[in-house]
């Protein structure tokens, strides 16, 4: 993928060359979105926002990191997702099975490459990382989630957040704390795997 | 741990310090367990985050053009007929004002006629010599020299036969009562000679109901496919863009 030259055209209005970018980009949207929100729908809708943004401003990208960019707008409709939640009802993270129960595990959300044992597995691992990155304060939430799960270098994540690197290194640095206090603290959460190698750690 | 101390470490993981920094921390790692265990720690976590399961997106995200406010481009056609549309409209309410205009001030060239038959005063040489015919030359006066129009609104006699506007054939005894008998038979040769132009200037002042008809319906013709064109291609576009 010729990620400058589909970058032009799409500035040039193209939309097929946007949408091309939108193929390669969006997995990576869609999760930092989730991670951020704890919940598909609302990370499906401002992921469609992101994108939606990204091509209507997309002249003001300047060069340098285009992932960075995009996760920039992706974690701006994120906040404005959490500011429209704070004003209506929370919806629950697992939908509802037909008895009325949550579900656990949505089927619709299972990777069919796993063995039922290894998606339970990654279904509890999931579920306890995302309790404790709900329990994060947002910036910090948003700051882990591109460096850790994005794999965002210190500058690309600065970009994307729109704060000096100084504050970066710092929220980084508080935030893993955090994240390891909650998952030791919440233990019991983790699978049976992972919390072996906590106790070895 | 001080926030110094974790921000170090936190960046030593990253391998975002310099080599300086980098080489000091190292010193003391070596030196200090403590120091040692909360670094084995972060490194847990940063290793158990990175194997939250990246999930797909559940759907695509691509834009429509729809969706990203794009319209297609307006047949070149658009901006002729828009023109078309215009000049029928301006054409339609000219000959709709003038016809109106026409039928309105028909009455009047009627009523005016009889009260000044009788005491018209002249205001020009003919008019000296057809004071009676003054009425009728009014209304044409506006679009025909006084001059001119009075030899042959002197004959209106004939006329009232055939146009019924000016119906007050009672004026017809009254101007030739007040004009001298040398004046109207001086005057009748042109007035039979004259009838017929009349007729003819009183319908060419009225324009024809038909061309009313075609301009309108013309204005809303082109109206339609100026508004239809673009939505047409529109459609068009998105069936194109959705079979993509």
């Amino acid at each position: 993928m010729d990620e400058p030259a589909l970058i032009q055209s799409a500035q040039r209005g193209d939309l097929d060359a946007f949408n091309t970018l939108v193929l390669h980009y969006q997995d990576a949207l869609f999760n930092t979105a989730l991670r951020i929100l704890g919940d598909d729908d609302l990370a499906a809708d401002a992921t469609q926002d992101a994108f939606l943004s990204a091509f209507q401003h997309l002249n003001s990208y300047r060069g340098g990191s285009f992932k960075a960019w995009l996760h920039r707008t992706v974690t701006n409709a994120c906040y404005d997702e959490l500011r429209r939640k704070k004003r209506r009802p929370a919806t629950p993270l697992e939908p509802d099975s037909n008895d009325g129960d949550e579900m656990d595990s949505p089927r619709w959300l299972a990777d069919p490459r796993l063995t039922p044992e290894q998606q339970a597995e990654a279904d509890e691992l999931e579920h306890a990382i995302q309790h404790c990155l709900d329990a994060l304060p947002v910036e910090f939430r948003a700051v882990v989630v591109l460096a850790d799960l994005q794999g965002l270098d210190y500058t690309e994540v600065a970009a994307a957040i729109h704060a000096p690197l100084g504050t970066i290194k710092s929220r980084l640095a508080r935030a893993r704390l955090r994240l390891q206090e909650c998952l030791q603290g919440s233990a019991e959460l983790l699978p049976v795997a992972f919390r072996l190698q906590e106790e070895q750690s | 741990m001080n926030p110094r101390d974790l921000e170090l470490l936190s960046a030593y993981l990253d391998g975002q310090l310099n080599s300086s920094d980098s080489a000091r921390l190292e010193s003391r790692l070596a030196s200090d367990e403590s120091l040692r265990a909360a670094l084995d720690n972060l490194r847990a976590t940063h290793i158990l985050f990175r194997q939250l399961p990246t999930r797909r997106a559940p759907r695509n995200f691509t834009l429509t053009p729809q969706m990203a406010g794009i319209k297609p481009p307006a047949p070149r056609a658009v901006p002729v007929f828009r023109f078309a549309t215009a000049i029928a409209t301006f054409l339609f309410v000219i000959t709709f004002v003038i016809n109106g205009l026409i039928s309105l001030s028909a009455p009047s060239f009627a009523a005016a006629r009889i009260p000044s038959a009788a005491g018209a005063a002249p205001s020009t040489a003919h008019q000296e010599s057809a004071p009676a015919a003054q009425a009728p030359a009014l209304p044409l006066a506006a679009s025909a020299p006084t001059e001119t129009s009075s030899p042959r609104l002197m004959s209106a006699a004939p006329m009232t036969t055939e146009v019924p506007i000016s119906s007050g054939a009672g004026s017809v005894p009254r101007t030739a009562g007040s004009s001298t008998p040398e004046m109207v038979l001086k005057s009748n040769a042109p007035q039979v000679e004259n009838a017929q132009p009349m007729n003819v200037q009183r319908n060419e002042l009225s324009l024809p109901f038909d061309l009313e008809i075609l301009f309108g319906f013309l204005a809303i013709g082109f109206g339609i496919t100026t508004w239809t064109l673009p939505r047409n291609n529109e459609r068009s576009f998105r069936k194109k863009w959705n079979k993509k």
